[in-house]
């Protein structure tokens, strides 16, 4: 009796926040963020179509940090955007004109290589030129800057994606007669989906790297800078506060932590759909935004809306069937479109060669000699970086990855750890060498350290993790011994995840190379010898001959260690170590 | 029911001269179909039989246009046929529905695909749905149901196009045998209905019940190179009952014939030739543990068994029986009389015998090959270390009919067993045990 009279009280007051609770304040917190996006839009409109200032000043309180948060997040998204419509575009061209594919993919291989800086003052000062009132030229250079960092990465994995579409999907795309572009929408896209989102998030990560130098860029003496989160870390670098310092430090970490929770989370969710994998899985992503947004009315209002207007009649264009003639000029069109871009990127690559090598003539046999002298000396602190990183990261990541409670706990961190950008942390790391009597000369073995063993660690934890349990159960039914559990289960296992791991890791290692080390701290500027310093100074001093003849022979060594070493390694971890036959 | 019986012989699909050769990059292409001339009538209900390799599949591709023939011609109602069919559908084997579709929106995307409008592209799916039973299940995504499920939807989007002629690529092979049994006599039910798409079935099948269950005619491949071995009427009454005598007398008969396609009892010659002659016999992709398995079946058997029996018991697709019972006729452990299966004195012994004694056996039996004694020949002259590469060109060169990858994997896979070679997968070489 008395649990009834409870039941039906709190039956009715319950109902009575239902609204609240499933809809309303959920609809009041769409409407503010949607105000919020505008107000944002608006500002930063402003800045970019503001009065070109000669050089801006940052404000090192902490409360400017947002402002130059949200500036450099939109970058940085801006330059995603980029990222998204070039990978589409090339990957697409890529895999379906195979004589195309012959010159895209090596060029990607290359771009790849280039470091970032490379491309910058060529860049810079071509859309400063461009636009020579308002920020526009800049704010644009900077966005690209970022995109060089995100897009290569994504390219790949839809390329390789669109090329191992399995057969049976192609045929029956091909015997329902699928346009390319329904295929595209039905087949390919989807299928790369899951490949393109995890490819996305680390080259968000990616793209965070040089931000301290692409918006403080200084070419000579003429300074580059925009308002932004790499700009106050810079300045504040410059000026050796701390405070400031950690303040940046604390601003990255939550743009990183709200990126992640705002938008790869949910966008993780919603590609599930595209898993290819026909069981269900035990361990389904999930996130709390999605969750919520679900229970907003207009969000719904919307939803519903979207899907009343997919089912609405077909436009006139579609609905003409389409005869195999008809297709067939189509077809036609297509073909005569491909061979003109392929002509046009032929010519533009013949044209960039002719220049470039009329460009090197003019450095010395002698400047030749020291670069490759620089080259071998980078060279060597990468391999000894990822040696070290591989001498710590291993134990450490196997010892997590095969304990279930260490992975759950620190798994997360070390995902955020990896896409932290390492420069950063730079003068903290610096100025501990410095204190030690450490010179920048072994130091910056140690700061490559700090921006690469992160991927080692991660990839060996994942590689832990994926070893069947029936492989862990035999190790100890036969009672193997410690060493030959290492030897001959775990290590072999973790193979193939620990090569991913060096070649993610020997390439930030490079790109860390030209931060690491020619360094502007407290007005003084730290500096040893080396191929990445060569490149910082030769920016910095606009010795725009030296910068292209340096950026060059890094990227040949990087792509020739790839050929020579890490395609071996990957063979391989594919045959011999591969757990899948 | 079975107004079909009535025959109206207007021909819709017709191949004449097809040859299929595929470039395999070793020199000699690799010719997987020979002069096969075949058509479809109309009210027609046929079905591809045969062992691997017999290009079973490649003929339904090449009829439904998605692989143009290396030489010959398609001909679709008398004219000349380029491309894809109109109206084209086809059953796959492993269903090739897109995963991130639901059911309703794996069939409607081939309508939209038509260019039809919106109301056509409703209504058709629909009754799609409705005609294979997935009413219900519109908004479910493929990988929330069971094969047998799937390759309804798989029906359902293939029927959606309003097909001439359906074409099915071993249907019922990814699905277990009950709902098989279902699916069967519901594709029987939407076939009979004479008004209506798809006037034909072709179907690509590997079980000889269930072929002589549905099919009107039963053409029957043999392998290296495809070609037709012969073509089998069906003229039992629908529905069928596959318990009567007229119905077993088919199945048996069809046994009959593909046994003596692919184990040809051909008496071994009695005078040993004088001179070593040329040829090498191309070695059937058998697995060594299959063919041990079988040895130990038919030894429990009592020593001789039917073929077919053993493809009844064990559920192993004839395909692979006979591959197996073939390679263990060229080793000499069974001799095959008719369509049974008996072992040899040499194979009763093997069979008795611990696994030492077994090798040397087995190892004795490879050096009776003359494909064997090439490898073996070819390894001493390259002082015990042969590439990869090299020993496929050799075998490309010697067999041009076979796949000489495939061949190769079995030389070493034997090999093995025998202790005759060892094969060094990184290095790619073959060297001497």
């Amino acid at each position: 009796m008395l649990n009834q009279i409870f039941e039906s009280v709190w039956g009715q007051a319950n109902a009575l926040f239902f609204p609240f609770r499933r809809r309303r304040y959920m609809d009041v917190v769409v409407i503010l963020a949607g105000l919020a996006i505008l107000f944002g839009l608006v500002t930063l409109g402003r800045q970019w179509t503001g009065v070109h200032r000669p050089v801006v000043e940052i404000n090192l309180s902490p409360w400017a940090l947002p402002k130059y948060t949200f500036f450099s997040m939109m970058r940085g998204l801006a330059a995603y955007c980029i990222s998204l419509a070039f990978t589409l575009v090339y990957a697409f061209w890529a895999a379906k004109d195979a004589r195309a594919e012959k010159l895209l993919i090596p060029i990607l291989d290359i771009l790849q290589s280039i470091p970032v800086l490379g491309f910058m003052p060529g860049l810079v000062l071509a859309l400063v030129g461009l636009f020579p009132h308002s920020n526009l030229g800049l704010e644009l250079a900077a966005v690209i800057m970022i995109f060089t960092g995100q897009a290569w990465n994504m390219t790949f994995s839809l390329y390789h994606s669109f090329k191992s579409v399995p057969q049976e999907f192609q045929e029956a795309g091909t015997t329902y007669g699928f346009t390319w572009w329904q295929r595209l929408k039905w087949i390919e896209l989807p299928f790369g989906t899951t490949g393109l989102v995890w490819n996305s998030m680390m080259s968000m990560a990616g793209g965070w790297f040089f931000l301290m130098i692409t918006e403080a860029f200084q070419l000579g003496d003429q300074d580059f800078r925009l308002p932004g989160l790499g700009s106050y870390m810079s300045v504040a670098v410059e000026k050796g506060r701390m405070g400031p310092m950690l303040y940046a430090v604390l601003a990255m970490v939550v743009m990183i932590v709200f990126l992640d929770q705002i938008l790869w989370r949910p966008v993780v969710v919603l590609a599930q759909r595209f898993r290819i994998e026909d069981t269900s899985q035990g361990d389904v992503p999930r996130s709390w935004l999605l969750r919520l947004l679900r229970r907003s009315r207009l969000i719904r209002l919307w939803e519903a809306r979207r899907s009343h207007r997919k089912r609405s009649p077909l436009t006139a264009e579609t609905r003409k069937a389409a005869p195999a003639q008809r297709a067939r000029k189509v077809q036609a069109g297509y073909r005569w479109l491909a061979n003109l871009a392929l002509t046009a990127l032929a010519a533009l690559i013949v044209w960039g060669a002719v220049s470039l090598v009329l460009f090197l003539a003019k450095v010395s046999r002698h400047e030749w000699g020291t670069l490759v002298q620089a080259g071998g000396l980078t060279l060597s602190r990468v391999l000894i970086s990822t040696v070290i990183g591989t001498l710590w990261t291993v134990p450490a990541g196997l010892a997590i990855g095969l304990s279930d409670r260490l992975s759950r706990i620190f798994q997360p961190i070390v995902q955020v750890a990896a896409s932290f950008p390492a420069p950063m942390l730079f003068p903290v790391v610096i100025l501990a060498l410095a204190h030690f009597g450490i010179g920048l000369n072994y130091g910056c073995i140690a700061l490559m350290l700090l921006g690469t063993q992160w991927y080692i660690l991660f990839n060996v934890i994942a590689g832990a993790m994926a070893i069947p349990g029936d492989l862990k159960e035999a190790a100890t039914s036969f009672h193997l011994t410690p060493w030959q559990r290492l030897t001959q289960l775990y290590l072999p296992a973790s193979f193939p995840y620990l090569v991913t791991g060096w070649v993610t890791a020997a390439g930030g290692a490079w790109n860390t190379s030209i931060v690491a080390e020619y360094y502007n701290l407290n007005g003084a500027t730290l500096s040893t010898f080396g191929l990445g310093a060569t490149i910082s100074k030769a920016a910095y001093d606009r010795n725009l001959t030296l910068l292209a003849a340096s950026c060059l022979l890094m990227s040949a060594i990087v792509v020739a260690f790839n050929r020579l070493v890490w395609k071996r390694c990957y063979k391989l971890a594919f045959t011999r170590y591969s757990l899948d036959k | 029911m079975d107004v079909k019986t009535v025959k109206t012989d207007t021909t819709i699909l017709e191949l004449r001269g097809i040859q299929k050769s595929y470039d395999r990059g070793t020199g000699k292409p690799l010719r997987v179909l020979e002069d096969v001339n075949l058509s479809i009538k109309s009210n027609e209900f046929v079905c591809l039989i045969g062992p691997s390799g017999c290009g079973k599949s490649t003929i339904m591709r090449i009829f439904a246009g998605l692989i143009a023939p290396t030489k010959g011609q398609v001909f679709y109602h008398g004219k000349p046929q380029e491309g894809l069919l109109d109206n084209v559908a086809i059953v796959f084997q492993a269903f090739a529905l897109y995963p991130w579709l639901t059911v309703e929106a794996n069939v409607e995307n081939v309508l939209i695909a038509k260019g039809l409008d919106r109301a056509e592209v409703k209504e058709r799916t629909n009754h799609a749905i409705q005609m294979v039973g997935l009413e219900g299940f519109e908004e479910a995504y493929p990988r929330e149901l069971s094969g047998g499920m799937k390759q309804r939807v798989g029906m359902a989007r293939a029927l959606s196009v309003d097909p001439e002629i359906l074409f099915m690529d071993e249907p019922f092979s990814s699905v277990d045998a009950l709902t098989a049994e279902g699916l069967r006599a519901e594709v029987l039910d939407i076939w009979d209905d004479r008004g209506r798409n798809p006037s034909s079935i072709l179907m690509v099948s590997h079980d000889i019940p269930e072929v002589a269950f549905m099919a009107d005619r039963i053409v029957v491949l043999s392998a290296n190179p495809g070609r037709i071995r012969t073509i089998v009427d069906n003229p039992l009454p629908r529905p069928r009952d596959t318990r009567s005598p007229e119905f077993m007398r088919l199945v048996d008969q069809l046994h009959d014939i593909i046994t003596s396609t692919e184990l040809p009892d051909i008496q071994v010659s009695t005078v040993a030739p004088s001179v070593e002659s040329d040829i090498v016999e191309p070695l059937p992709n058998a697995q060594y543990a299959d063919m041990l398995g079988l040895l130990e079946y038919v030894d429990a058997q009592g020593g001789a068994c039917d073929l077919f029996q053993v493809v009844a018991h064990t559920h192993v697709p004839f395909e692979k029986v006979l591959t197996t019972v073939k390679g263990l006729e060229m080793l000499e452990l069974v001799e095959t009389p008719k369509r049974s299966v008996e072992l040899t004195a040499m194979g009763r012994a093997f069979v008795q015998i611990g696994m030492d004694e077994r090798k040397i056996i087995w190892q004795k039996q490879l050096l009776e090959l003359k494909l064997f004694r090439v490898v073996k020949d070819l390894l001493e002259l390259r002082e015990g270390e042969l590439s990869r590469e090299e020993l496929i060109q050799e075998i490309a060169g010697r067999l041009p009919m076979e796949d000489p990858e495939l061949t190769f994997e079995t030389i070493v896979a034997w090999g093995r067993f025998g202790e005759l070679f060892a094969y060094h997968k990184h290095r790619g070489v073959l060297t001497f045990e």
